[in-house]
């Protein structure tokens, strides 16, 4: 195996869901150690469709085993003492700890900064929660919707005229999960000159928020609000427009749109009517327009229209892939993007692979997800030197 | 302070979003950042969203797209044709630990500016290109933005209104996703040269990181070929899950009920106590089964209460519930205010703008908090400096730099970029509202920094 990035970085895993686990992912699979510390019920990702074949077991759900690659994972119930005196000897072993549990949990059970960092000054603790440490939201309850509502990304989804919308599935916990990877990383460089450890506060609201563009400073610098998209525009859409064969992103990039041009690249005389040439007869005649753009596209086929558009100065046309399309893609797969992983409870499947390239330290998916409890022996034996029969007593005693 | 990313030193030749977003992070944690500009081709984003709308002065210092990007940054412009300029910058990079950039690799191969070259002048640089495609295969050479790559990332294909066209944001969302996963491996491959002294090329597709994000996605449909319909704001378990109107122009409030104890806060929160003992709400199952339904009877409700008292409401209740702020929502945000996410910048007097308050960064540290030390700069402020103070050269070269036009500190094209007015903006439908006294609720609210 090729060194990978981050050998030799060793990370405390107390994560559950989405947004931790991504987090401690992106570390195992550039090469950190992670143990994954799960409590004896398991991660509940583990219940998150979709499943191998709708088979709704522990194993099997699919996002969890992505989630999951390149760890060891253990079980431990930390509301015993046995339970947290294992996990402060693993707390001195560590260089980073990432949990995602509601704020003031960790505290609770005895196990905060404070508490930790009398254990080991330069430990890198990463909390992630979705509002922050403190504040008056603190304690809100929230889901991936109420983040894209309290983040103010939704309000810029969907149509003026419709209600706001959310992307599909779980972003703001992705979003979160790579910010506090790299918040881990740079604490852990700090550390490593000083060290000096510390607290990281990541708040998915923050996540969210912290990437949005010109959206509040629109606000600042003109006292304007920005909204959704109206159905036309007057000039070119820069969502997406229905092909033949699905839909295009026909972006003309570099200035003011040249339609005569347009009219010729999409074969679509109508684009040079009178009543399209200038920027105000344009918005005047939105809907027209739209129409027009719209039935020039119906005459291509996607690819190919993204192949020729590319052909021209500032064209830089983007085909709407379908799952399916990515995952058959001529450019993905030249890049080598997916990896087949081999999991014990399901078998061989094509995963999304390294999120980007590093020539000399690849990203690795080095082992599959762990079963609940698989590494158990490994590291309470292996490494904190239990005996079996001491682990054995544990595990007949619910801790592990 | 000494800050964690002190003596880390980044020459940036970035653009939009896609590495300025990610230097911008690690430039608040304390790397010092040359950012490489050109008169010649202004970033596009000193073009966009100016102060007062307008294009008066010096507009290419006073643009907010680039403002929110590029704090705590130097800015050096170079002619890149020039040998004397392509010179400086390897200079540059001979005396950096990390290079950035996000244009086409074509652009790199023609400047002579790949991995390849900057590393005969520095074995150990580390280099990030973030490109739409990727810097090899088919489409390397494709120029692409975030809608686009968002589009090919497979996210826009899941996302949209039941039954209608696959959407996107009004931002390039996708640049945010690249930038955020650059930011991270620029961190790793530090990781790596500290421990071995060897540096690397990291080589971003902004189209795959984002497909990374949807495993969901992707391994339904490898593993069990089956590919979801747009569902708008429908979860695939909760019910009721969306987004439901309040009083006043485009207000709105999400909510997400999960659980039957956060059903019963949901019932009483909105004084619905049959909704509670409604059979076909009974549990979670249920409650999906007749989810449209459900959506109608919530929808009629929410749209007599206020969003921000609503929001407190369902709260207090234990509903998971929130207000879908708008710019100036989030700006005055009273739990964005208490955490201080908006950070005041000073501007350059030349720009003839006052402080304003800046989106800050998704995290905090408790130790070594890092921040926003100075605004963007203005084009070519730290020409002197860098040419003089960190590569030596003698005031009579940078002079005739200077003079030839070489380096510079304003555009050479003399055209101010097209504005359109507030109120054709409003007609248009680009923005929903405009406020005349802005200038004195944002000093109210945030002050002089």
């Amino acid at each position: 195996m090729a060194d990978r990035a981050l050998e030799g970085a060793r990370v405390l895993d107390l994560t559950h869901q989405v947004a931790g686990p991504y987090c401690t992912k992106l570390l195992a699979d550039f090469g950190a150690d992670v143990v994954k510390v799960e409590p004896t019920k398991g991660d509940a990702a583990r219940r998150f469709a979709p499943f191998y074949r709708d088979e709704a077991h522990p194993d099997k759900s699919l996002l969890f085993a992505y989630l999951n690659t390149s760890k060891k994972g253990v079980t431990l119930n930390l509301k015993t003492a046995t339970g947290k005196s294992l996990l402060e000897r693993m707390v001195g072993e560590a260089d980073i700890l990432v949990e995602n549990f509601a704020p003031r949990v960790m505290e609770g059970l005895g196990l905060g900064y404070q508490a930790l960092r009398a254990i080991n000054p330069a430990l890198v603790m990463v909390s992630i929660s979705n509002f922050g440490q403190q504040g008056p939201y603190r304690d809100y309850k929230a889901a991936d919707i109420v983040h894209y509502a309290l983040g103010g990304l939704m309000y810029i989804i969907g149509s003026a005229d419709r209600e706001p919308l959310k992307h599909a599935l779980r972003q703001t916990q992705f979003k979160a999960g790579t910010n506090a990877a790299t918040a881990a990383l740079i604490g852990w460089h700090h550390a490593r000159y000083t060290g000096q450890g510390q607290h990281i506060d990541v708040s998915i609201q923050e996540c969210v928020a912290s990437a949005l563009r010109d959206t509040t400073s629109l606000y600042t610098y003109a006292g304007s609000v920005r909204q959704r998209q109206p159905a036309h525009t007057g000039d070119m859409p820069r969502s997406p427009v229905a092909t033949a064969d699905g839909y295009i992103v026909p972006i003309h990039f570099g200035g003011a749109v040249d339609w005569d041009a347009a009219a010729d690249f999409l074969g679509e005389p109508s684009l040079r009517e009178e009543r399209f040439a200038t920027a105000e007869s344009r918005a005047d005649n939105a809907e027209g327009l739209q129409a027009a753009l719209e039935a020039g596209m119906l005459r291509w086929r996607k690819f190919e229209l993204m192949r020729e558009a590319h052909k021209r100065r500032g064209h830089i046309y983007g085909v709407v892939h379908s799952p399916a399309e990515a995952l058959a893609s001529e450019q993905y797969n030249a890049r080598g993007y997916f990896a087949d992983i081999e999991h014990p409870a399901f078998g061989r499947a094509r995963y999304p692979g390294a999120p980007f390239i590093m020539s000399k330290t690849p990203w690795q998916a080095a082992s599959a997800a762990p079963e609940l409890g698989q590494h158990n022996r490994d590291i309470y034996c292996g490494r904190l030197g239990l005996s079996p029969d001491e682990l054995g007593a544990l595990t007949a005693a619910g801790v592990v | 302070m000494r800050l964690p990313l002190t003596g880390i030193r980044i020459v940036e030749m970035g653009q939009l979003i896609a590495i300025p977003h990610a230097i911008k992070l690690l430039g608040d944690m304390g790397a010092e950042v040359i950012r490489i500009e050109s008169c010649g081709r202004l970033d596009n984003y000193r073009t966009h969203s100016l102060y007062e709308n307008s294009t008066y002065g010096r507009h290419w210092d006073r643009a907010a797209n680039f403002y929110e990007q590029n704090r705590n940054k130097r800015s050096l412009t170079l002619d890149l044709t020039n040998e004397r300029c392509i010179g400086a910058l390897r200079d540059l990079v001979s005396i950096s630990d990390v290079f950035a950039e996000n244009f086409t690799p074509r652009v790199m191969r023609n400047f002579g500016l790949e991995y390849d070259d900057l590393r005969k002048v520095k074995p150990d640089i580390i280099m990030a290109s973030s490109t739409g495609y990727g810097y090899t295969g088919p489409w390397s050479d494709y120029g692409a933005i975030g809608f686009t790559t968002e589009a090919t990332s497979g996210l826009a294909h899941i996302t949209g209104y039941r039954d209608g066209p696959p959407v996107l944001p009004e931002i390039p969302y996708a640049d945010y996703t690249a930038a955020e996963h650059t930011a991270f491996a620029i961190m790793a491959a530090l990781a790596h040269r500290a421990r071995t002294g060897e540096g690397q090329f990291i080589d971003v597709s902004q189209s795959e990181t984002l497909t990374s994000t949807i495993p969901e996605a992707m391994l339904d449909w490898s593993v069990n070929g089956r590919i979801a319909d747009r569902m708008g704001n429908a979860d695939g378990v909760m019910s009721p899950h969306g987004c439901y109107p309040c009083k006043g122009r485009d207000r709105w409030i999400a909510i997400a009920v999960g659980t039957d104890a956060e059903w019963q806060g949901l019932c009483a929160a909105l004084g619905k106590p049959e909704w509670a003992s409604d059979g076909r709400f009974a549990d979670e199952g249920a409650r999906w089964e007749h989810r449209d339904a459900l959506d109608a009877l919530v929808g009629a409700a929410t749209v007599g209460w206020e969003q921000g008292p609503l929001q407190d409401a369902l709260q207090a209740a234990g509903v998971a519930a929130g207000a879908v702020l708008d710019g100036k929502g989030l700006l005055f945000d009273e739990h964005l205010r208490a955490r201080g996410f908006y950070e005041v910048a000073r501007h350059s007097e030349i720009t003839g703008m006052p402080p304003l308050p800046y989106t800050s960064r998704p995290w905090r540290f408790s130790e070594t908090p890092g921040g926003l030390r100075s605004a963007a700069p203005t084009l070519g402020r730290d020409n002197w400096y860098a040419l003089g103070e960190m590569l030596g050269m003698g005031d009579a070269e940078v002079g005739a730099l200077e003079e030839a036009g070489a380096i510079g500190t304003q555009p050479a094209s003399g055209r101010a970029p097209r504005v359109v007015g507030v109120e054709e903006q409003i007609r248009r439908g680009l923005i929903i509202s405009n406020d005349g006294d802005y200038r004195e609720r944002v000093r109210e609210a945030y002050g002089d920094g």
